[in-house]
């Protein structure tokens, strides 16, 4: 089993005094499914955001797919693991001047330097795959937020990532919209994808995530397997956490 | 008795509004006297320059025309539509090659610019000058680095707090003071670098609005793409900026062609300076409400002219009313 992130003490302080990550610890093995959780504030998108370099690290280290990252790193790591890692958002993020196409050969194209004939069938393919492949000519705001945060999906994909990071990719979408984005996220577990989920939803938790991370006050409170969290949590603290959500 | 007293002002105002109408007409078609415009056509537009090398800012113009006319009602798709930026980018230099010379065509000295064909190169040499350092300036404003922000902050802030004319004198005079004897920069360039340093403050502040509209998460987006930072500047980040900031950019301009007017008060003789050189010719004496009336509708005509194409522009970049 190869590792895929290995976290090591990770410290994060926005304000003197408080800490967002308080010496957090993990490792996610490749090929699989993290969820985390934890009430607002406890420091979840903050940790997936010092994966791929969006936070910077104010002590601990950091080695995701083989590239070290720690409070002194420079510019050059951080782009080389942005190759590998694809991210998406909370609130989408398409660029709304592009066509949904044009959303998603901008990296290839620009970055990889992909000839742009080969990029755009890559990028319908994925459209494709998310069921969306109509949608390619128009742009992001003529489609639903379900559409678009499967846009934003197959944009992360188009670069090929090893690891996908979710940061609550369902929280900005209107209950009826929510699933048909977990299931394209289901879809990329069953094809053995390496994913790092921040999200509220239990369901997605128990029935994809091969582990489930509970996080509080920028520590992390316990992991365990889905199953037993959420039948038999060990710490009061994710108990009571688990009790307000049902 | 209120519908007497609305039938009474209707019953005014109508006749007040016939009596001006009716002495205007009868002052444009009888009272004045129009020679002083009609027979003077060429100087208004060229000015002095040589009578057999008239044809070269006369091309020029028919050739903007031409263009205009073309953007904004030839079709919307088709291998020229692709083009049309870059033709737009190339009118500038065209007609400084046309109305300077040089390669092929004999040159004339910028003494002998003149008319609207000086206004309209002053108002494209400076904004497309502008344009850029504006940008950079806004970018600089905005920039991480201190010393970038302070001296870009500073310069917006002084530029905007000197009028143009003081900045048009210091141009036409005190620059050649300061350089080195033998080296001259002559009137019209002199000229067109005022003017665009002076609306690259105004522009700078413009873009910076549109930059500021951006949320932050959409350079996070470029960013976790792998996108560098010019990248995610020039792809993402810039052109929604610059068309957030297109009305107030479109303004600007406006402003820029009516402001090389005062250039007329420092010896160039454009639109304005011709007209007031042929005023002082005894033949047209007094005839002051012809010319500045003749020079309100060209002046008109061609901010409505900057209008309407920039109106056309904005439409083409809202993705959602483009038909692309």
């Amino acid at each position: 089993m190869t590792v895929a992130i290995r976290a090591t003490d990770l410290v994060k302080s926005y304000t003197p005094g408080s800490r967002a990550l308080d010496g957090v610890s993990l490792e996610v093995a490749s090929g699989e499914v993290l969820v985390v959780m934890g009430p607002s504030g406890s420091g979840k998108s903050t940790l997936i955001r010092t994966f791929n370099g969006l936070e910077k690290l104010d002590g601990g280290e950091l080695d995701v797919l083989g590239v070290r990252l720690d409070a002194a790193h420079e510019e050059r790591p951080v782009r080389e693991i942005r190759r590998r890692v694809g991210m998406v958002f909370q609130q989408f993020n398409l660029f709304p001047h592009l066509s949904i196409l044009d959303n998603i050969t901008l990296a290839p194209v620009k970055v990889q330097k992909r000839p742009k004939a080969q990029a755009e069938q890559r990028a319908i393919e994925l459209l494709d795959q998310m069921g969306i492949r109509e949608q390619a000519h128009k742009f992001p705001a003529q489609l639903s937020g379900g559409q678009q945060q499967r846009v934003a999906i197959a944009r992360a994909l188009a670069l090929d990532p090893e690891v996908m990071l979710f940061d609550e990719p369902t929280s900005a979408l209107d209950p009826e919209r929510v699933k048909e984005v977990l299931d394209a996220m289901r879809q990329l577990a069953r094809d053995g994808m390496t994913m790092v989920v921040v999200t509220h939803e239990l369901g997605f938790a128990r029935e994809v995530a091969d582990r489930v991370m509970f996080m509080d006050q920028g520590q992390v409170v316990e992991t365990s397997d889905p199953a037993s969290f959420f039948t038999n949590a060990r710490e009061e603290r994710s108990r009571r956490f688990l009790s307000q959500m049902v | 008795m209120n519908r007497w007293l609305n039938r009474s002002v209707t019953l005014v105002l109508t006749a007040l509004i016939g009596w001006g109408l009716w002495s205007v007409l009868h002052w444009l078609l009888l009272a004045a006297d129009w020679r002083v415009v009609v027979s003077n056509l060429p100087l208004y537009v060229v000015g002095s320059y040589p009578v057999d090398q008239r044809w070269r800012p006369l091309l020029w113009m028919v050739a903007l025309v031409v263009l205009i006319g073309f953007t904004l009602l030839g079709p919307r798709r088709g291998p020229l539509q692709r083009w049309l930026p870059l033709i737009w980018l190339a009118m500038a230099p065209l007609g400084l090659w046309l109305v300077a010379g040089g390669l092929v065509l004999e040159p004339v000295s910028t003494r002998d610019w003149g008319g609207f064909t000086l206004t309209l190169l002053l108002t494209f040499g400076s904004g497309l000058l502008a344009l850029p350092i504006g940008v950079l300036l806004a970018l600089g404003r905005r920039s991480r680095l201190p010393v970038l922000r302070l001296s870009s902050t500073a310069y917006i802030e002084l530029m905007r707090a000197v009028p143009l004319i003081a900045v048009l004198f210091f141009g036409q005079l005190l620059i050649p003071l300061f350089l080195p004897p033998g080296l001259e920069i002559n009137r019209v360039l002199r000229a067109v670098l005022a003017f665009a340093f002076f609306a690259a403050a105004y522009i700078a502040e413009d873009v910076r609005g549109g930059l500021q509209a951006i949320p932050p998460m959409q350079r996070e987006a470029a960013a976790v793409l792998g996108l560098s930072e010019w990248q995610s500047l020039q792809l993402v980040v810039l052109p929604q900026a610059l068309r957030i900031a297109l009305p107030s950019l479109t303004n600007q301009a406006v402003g820029l062609l009516q402001n090389t007017s005062l250039m007329a008060i420092l010896g160039l003789v454009e639109l304005l300076g011709i007209s007031r050189s042929l005023l002082a010719n005894p033949v047209f004496i007094g005839r002051f409400l012809e010319v500045y009336l003749w020079l309100a509708a060209v002046y008109w005509l061609a901010c409505t002219a900057m209008a309407l194409l920039a109106r056309h522009l904005e439409l083409r970049l809202d993705p959602l009313r483009s038909d692309r």
